[in-house]
């Protein structure tokens, strides 16, 4: 059944790599231990220590630790148990217990590997949380800064935890204040480097959290609307924890012992904790909004059912990922290349400013590839077989609409070359022929002159003769040329070319209706061939008069041909191929013959 | 008399020059196109031109841009349009603007030498020329019952001439009657016609043809 299912071309990498069997309990195990871990630092917060830290120092700091992390936590399950990506839910869930760590170093009558290792903790809350908001929402960070500053977060956070672990003696160090008694790691006592170890980790803080202000600024001002939207929950209060990161480390530069009765530092650890309570709220809104998706998406499916209308599956896509600007390229295999709903040729679609192009597979070929935003997984685990089958029916659909196009364009061209054939044979009996022959009457009425001065009465007379046929022969030929192609109709248009059609036509015509306006040459010709056939035909079915009307309605050149002849029979299946080729249609009605040819220009 | 012929075709412009000059025209210049045609009109001043209407660049209509060109510039001067089109189109975009001085003949009718002269003639006397062709197609148009046909012989025969472009008195001449009876003539056919225009002005040739083309 899985296998049936779209996938994306890069399929969604496991989690942190945990055994995906044992990834659930495991998680769950997460949680729980993190409702202790919230417990214990509740409960050590009371104890002796309480003095040193946040949560102890007032009911209000308890409360901004307890809710930050809880919510942490809290996101982190709820992602875990929703559909992927689910290494955000594990980040999540990590930031949660290590949010706690700093508590949890003040346990000073506790086992004394429990502070040691707090102490050594403490300090990944602020990778973790930049490697979650720049993986969001895809479970993967893609520009290279974003890359580069989770990997120079965690690096850090690794060397100031080891020099911290090894070479940090509480005892000596004379800005301690939660801790200042256990350190089970400590090799060697080392106060300077520990003490320029915590410097170098505040500049550093301060100069990552500017990097993570940075990259959140720059993503919502790139993503296109639809994107920002599902940015914003989670970059804004980002920037607002990095914001209070970067003060936090100014502070301490200045007070060097970390005082939570310090109000300027108590205010800063609430703007963080808030901004963290924020952030997990985001984080969850954005897997209830994914199921309202979901669910939206599943709707479709069973509306599919219905035969909804060629081309709605966009609509309806966009509408329920609340991004109008949501576009599925179709792929014509044999064509190699993409086409939209309606058969039109269209760029492969590239991924925008924060938004994916997810490619939907069936039985291992490419059926559509989806521009939308929001991370790639989410649509991909969103759209179940029935969707994917509606999208086939669609490409078909688009694949017999793009032929289509195809088929029509030839058949204009044949049609077009065929005219510009005809005006060219046109042209060529003008100026090759017609020219000989009035060359040739000149010379014989030279001949005829010099005839006459000699008095050869026979010679004149052969020649009078001569200059007859001439002139009969270049009258046969201007008609010749007219009936391939008026040369009016190509140089002062439809109207005055429909005109000297009524001049000469064998029954009464009149023009009732015809502009100026001048139309592309094909439409021009079709039209005008159209009112030569329909006269032909009125005039053969008896007809005494015929009336025309010529007008441009709506984007259409409407050809009019009524006449009062009997027992109309003959199809006009030229006619139709002409009209037809240029996407129009003919209509042949009881007293009329009535031609619509789309026209795009003036 | 001055006349400058513009014809592309090198045979034909000769045998026109020729045509001219054995007849005493002065032909004063030679153009294969419209450019140097308007060129030698300037520096010649001639009293006509002769002008085939599809000349380069891109034969089709220069000539008539020309002849417009000219007659804007050179009251004194008249063109007449030579044409291998039987196209009431083209003759009555040339008179529509100057609709005296101007002419459109068929080419193959200049090779007689007396309908040339005689239309040259006529542009100096201030005339209209269109070419007797597109006027009999013109009334040998199949129509409806009209006020037409409540025209006489002698009528029809007036209005075809007023068609072509000639004067009354050029009428008169023509079928041996004064002036006095064309000009009656012509008043009761425009009576009849329900034409509006000045029955004695040039732009009666127009309103004529134009009458003819649309009368069903």
């Amino acid at each position: 059944m899985e296998r049936l299912w779209p996938r994306l071309a890069v399929p969604a990498r496991p989690a942190l790599a945990v055994p995906s069997r044992l990834a659930a309990p495991a998680r769950l195990a997460a949680g729980l231990a993190g409702l202790a871990a919230a417990a214990g630092a509740l409960a050590v917060a009371e104890r002796p220590g309480r003095s040193t830290t946040y949560a102890g120092s007032s009911a209000a700091g308890a409360a901004l630790t307890l809710s930050a992390g809880l919510a942490l936590i809290a996101a982190g399950l709820v992602i875990c148990l929703g559909p992927r990506p689910r290494r955000t839910g594990d980040l999540a869930l990590l930031a949660g217990f290590t949010w706690f760590a700093p508590v949890w170093a003040a346990w000073q009558n506790g086992p004394p590997l429990i502070p040691s290792l707090a102490m050594a903790l403490g300090g990944f809350t602020f990778p973790l949380i930049v490697h979650l908001v720049l993986a969001y929402p895809a479970g993967r960070a893609s520009p290279a800064p974003a890359r580069a500053l989770i990997a120079a977060a965690y690096v850090e956070a690794l060397l100031a935890a080891a020099v911290l672990a090894l070479f940090r003696d509480p005892y000596l160090d004379p800005s301690c204040l939660a801790n200042c008694n256990v350190n089970i790691f400590l090799v060697r006592s080392l106060p300077s480097l520990a003490h320029a170890a915590g410097i170098a980790d505040r500049w550093f803080a301060a100069a990552a959290a500017a990097g993570l202000i940075a990259i959140c600024a720059a993503r919502l001002v790139a993503g296109w609307r639809p994107a920002r939207r599902r940015l914003l929950p989670v970059a804004v209060p980002a920037i607002m924890f990095a914001a209070a990161v970067a003060a936090r480390a100014v502070a301490l530069q200045r007070t060097t012992v970390e005082d939570p009765f310090n109000a300027a530092l108590f205010a800063i650890f609430a703007v963080a904790s808030a901004a963290i309570v924020f952030l997990a709220t985001g984080l969850i809104s954005g897997v209830v909004r994914a199921r309202a998706e979901r669910r939206a998406i599943a709707r479709i499916a069973v509306n599919l059912g219905e035969a909804p209308a060629p081309g709605s599956l966009q609509t309806a896509l966009a509408e329920a990922l609340h991004d109008p600007e949501l576009r599925i390229a179709y792929w014509l295999p044999g064509a190699r290349r993409y086409v939209n709903t309606s058969g039109h040729a269209v760029p492969e679609p590239a991924a925008k400013p924060g938004g994916t192009v997810t490619r939907l597979m069936r039985n291992g070929r490419t059926v559509a590839a989806v521009s939308h935003a929001g991370p790639s997984p989410g649509l991909e685990s969103h759209i179940g077989p029935a969707i994917t089958l509606g999208l086939e029916n669609e490409r078909l659909q688009a694949e017999l609409l793009a032929q289509l196009g195809e088929l029509r364009a030839s058949r204009a061209r044949i049609v077009e070359d065929a005219d510009a054939e005809r005006r060219r044979l046109e042209r060529d009996l003008h100026d090759g022929a017609q020219q000989r022959l009035l060359a040739l009457s000149y010379d014989i009425r030279l001949a005829r002159t010099s005839a006459a001065a000699d008095g050869d009465t026979a010679a004149q007379l052969t020649l009078a003769t001569a200059m007859e046929e001439t002139g009969a022969a270049l009258e046969e030929l201007r008609e010749l040329a007219h009936g391939i192609y008026p040369a009016v109709l190509a140089e002062a248009g439809l109207a005055p070319a429909l005109a000297t059609l009524a001049d000469t036509a064998p029954l009464p015509v009149q023009i009732l209706r015809a502009d100026d306006r001048r139309y592309p040459a094909p439409v021009e010709a079709a039209a005008y061939f159209v009112v030569a056939e329909a006269i032909g035909d009125a005039a053969r079915r008896g007809a005494d008069r015929a009336a025309v009307t010529v007008a441009h309605e709506g984007g259409q050149l409407v050809v009019t041909v009524e006449d009062n002849g009997t027992g109309r029979d003959a199809p006009m299946v030229t006619l139709t191929d002409r009209v037809g080729a240029l996407g129009g249609s003919l209509y042949i009605m009881e007293a009329a013959c009535r031609a619509e040819i789309p026209c795009a220009s003036s | 008399m001055r006349v400058v012929v513009a014809e592309d075709v090198m045979l034909t412009r000769e045998g026109i020059t020729r045509l001219l000059t054995d007849a005493g025209v002065d032909v004063v210049g030679e153009a294969g196109d419209a450019a140097s045609l308007l060129h030698a009109v300037r520096a010649t001043q001639p009293d006509a031109a002769v002008v085939d209407i599809r000349m380069p660049p891109t034969h089709t209509d220069e000539g008539l841009v020309a002849a417009q060109q000219i007659r804007a510039e050179h009251p004194d001067t008249g063109v007449l349009i030579l044409s291998q089109y039987i196209e009431p189109h083209y003759a009555m975009r040339l008179i529509e603007e100057h609709p005296e001085r101007v002419g459109y003949l068929l080419k193959e009718r200049v090779f007689d030498v007396a309908n040339l002269t005689d239309a040259l003639r006529r542009l100096a006397d201030r005339e209209t020329v269109v070419d007797p062709t597109i006027v009999a197609r013109l009334f040998a148009r199949k129509r409806l019952a009209g006020p037409l046909d409540q025209l006489t012989g002698r009528e029809r025969e007036v209005l075809a001439l007023v068609a072509e472009g000639l004067s009354n008195r050029a009428i008169a001449a023509r079928l041996f009657v004064t002036e006095r009876t064309v000009e009656a003539h012509v008043k009761q056919i425009f009576l009849k016609l329900g034409l509006s225009t000045d029955p004695g002005s040039h732009r009666r040739v127009l309103a004529v043809l134009a009458y003819l083309r649309s009368a069903a």
